[in-house]
């Protein structure tokens, strides 16, 4: 079963192709803002190096965040167009458990840290269990001070893993019984998108395009009072 | 700390935006209220001028955000025309927030619970004459308290 992986939630873009949850090609760019100019021709590029033609595809695999929006937004609207077009089904996963993925083989408490820029941090908590990681706590995003305050309180070992760690790692430093995981895993691993994933369809826990939606964690409902507008 | 300044001109305000803007980091974000007309779009070309560019700027009330290449670049917003503080996050706008260019936002203080709260807020108001502005700048933002004194002597310059 062979599935496209895609995340665009943080500076990067990342890609790969999947067989049966295991990754038959992978491209990692850091371009910075260039999330639309280069998804596309990577897709075309692993496409064809795997020899894999679009129509052979289960399913598409995505990183839905939480991110910085042009890119989550290029992602998974690739996704959902690429997915509506093949009539095939969306895996949407969260960005930051792709972060905690790889390092469930820790008995530590796994804090997955990415970047929101405007001085904060999106952020999620994991425990190990059988075969994967568990969710300690919800997706927030916040202030890396206002993440140490609460790890604090924590007493077990912590183990931090993230490009939100190296961005702010003055304030992560104060942490007691903390440690970064190493630089490999600063950024979402797009392997554990498509193991993720593979598993996911094999217990046919999948999405349709049109139901997939970015976990935006930047949510405002307030209208803007006016008062001195038409004036 | 809040400090205020008068200017009687146009010039004089663009001066003002000129001198605080050379003391602006990248990162900064510069939150502007006052009235249509009260000299908001004139403090921004001020900041640019400092920032060395010299491309014209004009205010993007119907691009709301516009941005300005330059060693530190400007980003220029305008929500004048938004209705929602959802469009806001929806322009990707907190992509650009406190990285490497310094943004000034018109209007600001209608969705300032939105903003960083690490930021500058400068309120212009209509003085006597026509063409005097009071401007009233607080510097409650934790990466400002460092530049208060550099604030307030350009406060007192006048």
């Amino acid at each position: 079963m062979l599935v496209l992986a895609l995340d665009t939630a943080t500076e990067l873009v990342s890609v790969a192709i999947g067989r049966d949850g295991a990754v038959l090609g992978a491209v990692q760019l850091a371009g910075g803002r260039r999330h639309a100019e280069q998804l596309a021709p990577a897709i075309e590029y692993l496409l064809r190096e795997t020899g894999v033609h679009q129509d052979q595809l289960a399913a598409i695999a995505v990183g839905k965040g939480p991110g910085l929006f042009t890119g989550l937004r290029v992602g998974v609207t690739t996704a959902k167009v690429m997915a509506q077009a093949l009539r095939i089904p969306v895996v949407a996963i969260p960005t930051l458990d792709l972060v905690a993925y790889p390092l469930r083989h820790t008995s530590r408490l796994i804090v997955a840290v990415l970047d929101a820029r405007r001085k904060e941090v999106f952020h999620a908590g994991y425990h190990s269990v059988p075969g994967g990681v568990q969710r300690a706590w919800d997706y927030r995003v916040g202030t890396p001070a206002e993440l140490v305050a609460d790890l604090e309180t924590h007493t077990g070992p912590i183990l931090l893993a993230g490009d939100g760690v190296a961005r702010f790692r003055d304030v992560f430093a104060e942490l007691e019984h903390a440690e970064t995981a190493g630089a490999e895993h600063s950024t979402p691993s797009v392997a554990a998108l498509v193991e993720l994933a593979s598993a996911r369809m094999e217990r046919e826990e999948f999405e349709q395009p049109w139901d997939v939606h970015p976990l935006y964690l930047r949510q405002s409902d307030a209208e803007i009072e006016w008062d001195r507008r038409g004036l | 700390m809040t400090y205020t300044l008068a200017t009687g001109s146009p010039e004089e305000t663009r001066a003002f935006a000129q001198r605080l803007g050379a003391l602006l980091q990248p990162g900064d974000v510069l939150v502007l209220a006052g009235e249509m007309g009260a000299g908001k779009t004139a403090f921004t070309k001020g900041v640019a001028l400092a920032l060395g560019i010299e491309e014209q700027v004009a205010s993007p009330t119907f691009t709301i955000v516009r941005e300005y290449a330059a060693s530190i670049p400007l980003v220029h917003v305008d929500v004048y025309r938004l209705d929602h503080v959802q469009e806001l996050h929806d322009l990707g706008l907190d992509d650009l927030l406190g990285e490497e260019a310094i943004t000034v936002v018109e209007w600001g203080d209608k969705v300032s619970a939105a903003l960083p709260g690490d930021r500058l807020d400068i309120r212009i108001e209509f003085g006597e004459g026509d063409d005097d502005r009071v401007f009233t700048i607080d510097c409650a933002g934790t990466s400002w308290v460092a530049r208060r004194d550099a604030i307030a002597a350009l406060a007192s310059e006048r």
